[in-house]
């Protein structure tokens, strides 16, 4: 029986810029499909990415205002994951006991973090102004974080999580935010963020790099 | 004008949707392309020896391929010339470049689109990975176009090239070639879908 729940810590899900406003989208977290979706008061929220009604991802719902409407029968939720309407039933309050279930989930340093809903300590704080700049998927996940860093050839500045550094490349200005999210049978993506005072060709040098990624991550049999 | 159309098809969908981004007046026959396979008829075969939709009729003359289709009606009825930059030949040239790349999706990820939702006999697996490589391609591109201030293929404004590589990236899902390991492609498909006068297809379920 999965359990739907994440190893311990905060997870980078994305870029901030993948989920924007009144949309959803679809991530995996190791083997944890997550429904990621923003109301128009902007707030991150994360979710099981399925409808408790019958199970359809709720990552392609409707946003509403800040509610998150599901595609399939339009069972709708508020944004802390209680049923808010059942269209089939338009006199019914739903039970409370009808609920998608929450992950934590916050804004921070351009990327988008995940953690379990119990979840004690708070998602990385990133000093500096970041904005976010490329994501890649790879066929293989990294097996560490140096490993990461070996594979672009940078040099680590400041370790955030087991998943996330700030590092430096030699012959690239300013420093990147570097994090890598493993999504199992779906290999991985790689995120980076840097500084909001970054040159456009600073920004297209290091989105370069990262591209770059695929070919140390890919599969033996790979082209 | 007259569309040779199949409601399913995003090589169709490619016409209609520039149809009504000109707001040109037009009819559609219908094409029974499944379960009927009407394209491959004797009196198909008239029309388009090839066997294969879209056709538009105009002026009396049938055209054939999508994105031949797409580059007439935006030379020929775009006031604009923005669509197909006819008078700019450096962006003419870039525009161009992503038909044969277009034709490329429709031979991979339509493709697998074809086996999972049609039962089409093919090598699925091959078909999936070619469009995976295609959409790398397109994901670095678009991506390294955001961060140079540009929303769409060729630069600041939609083009046939973006009409062309759309329909069988947006139905990708369809034929199991999942979508979020390309985050800039997800991106330009939500901006392409509040284009002016934009329509969705079926299978396309995404809302502004």
């Amino acid at each position: 029986m999965k359990t739907s729940e994440l190893e311990a810590g905060w997870f980078p899900a994305g870029l901030q810029n993948y989920v924007l406003p009144k949309t959803a989208g679809r991530v995996m977290i190791f083997d944890n499909d997550i429904a990621l979706w923003r109301g128009e008061d902007g707030k991150i929220r994360a979710w099981e990415n399925r409808c408790p009604h019958r199970g359809m991802r709720l990552s392609y719902g409707i946003v509403r205002g800040n509610t998150l409407t599901c595609l399939y029968h339009g069972w709708t939720y508020d944004g802390a994951g209680a049923c808010a309407g059942i269209p089939a039933h338009p006199e019914l309050t739903p039970p409370k006991t009808i609920r998608a279930k929450a992950y934590r989930a916050a804004d921070s340093g351009g990327f988008i973090w995940v953690a379990n809903p119990d979840e004690t300590t708070e998602a990385p704080s990133i000093e500096g102004d970041w904005v976010p700049n490329r994501s890649v998927h790879i066929d293989l996940a990294p097996t560490s974080l140096n490993e990461l860093i070996k594979g672009m050839d940078a040099e680590l500045a400041l370790k955030i999580t087991d998943r996330a550094a700030v590092v430096r490349v030699p012959g690239v200005t300013g420093e990147i935010l570097l994090a890598f999210l493993n999504m199992k049978e779906h290999g991985a993506m790689i995120h980076t963020s840097i500084p909001a005072s970054a040159s456009v060709d600073a920004a297209i040098a290091v989105s370069k790099l990262t591209g770059r990624l695929r070919q140390i991550f890919k599969a033996s049999s790979a082209a | 004008m007259k569309l040779f159309d199949y409601v399913l098809s995003g090589n169709c969908y490619k016409i209609r949707l520039l149809l009504d981004f000109l707001e040109l007046s037009h009819e559609k026959q219908a094409v029974d392309f499944f379960p009927g396979r009407e394209h491959k008829s004797d009196a198909f075969l008239q029309i388009n020896p090839l066997g294969q939709i879209p056709v538009l009729e105009d002026d009396g003359a049938y055209i054939r391929d999508a994105q031949a289709i797409l580059v007439y009606l935006a030379s020929r009825y775009d006031p604009t010339g923005t669509w197909w930059p006819i008078n700019d030949p450096s962006e003419l040239g870039r525009v161009a470049q992503w038909l044969a790349f277009a034709d490329s999706i429709t031979s991979t990820a339509s493709a697998a689109r074809l086996h999972d939702v049609l039962g089409y006999d093919l090598d699925v697996a091959q078909a999936r990975a070619g469009a995976h490589k295609l959409f790398r391609v397109l994901d670095d591109h678009l991506a390294n176009q955001e961060l140079q201030g540009f929303n769409w293929i060729a630069g600041s404004n939609p083009t046939v090239a973006d009409i062309a590589c759309f329909p069988y990236v947006a139905l990708a899902g369809d034929g199991g070639i999942e979508l979020f390991y390309y985050p800039a492609i997800q991106r330009w498909i939500r901006r392409f879908v509040k284009l002016p006068r934009f329509k969705l297809m079926p299978g396309i379920n995404i809302f502004d």
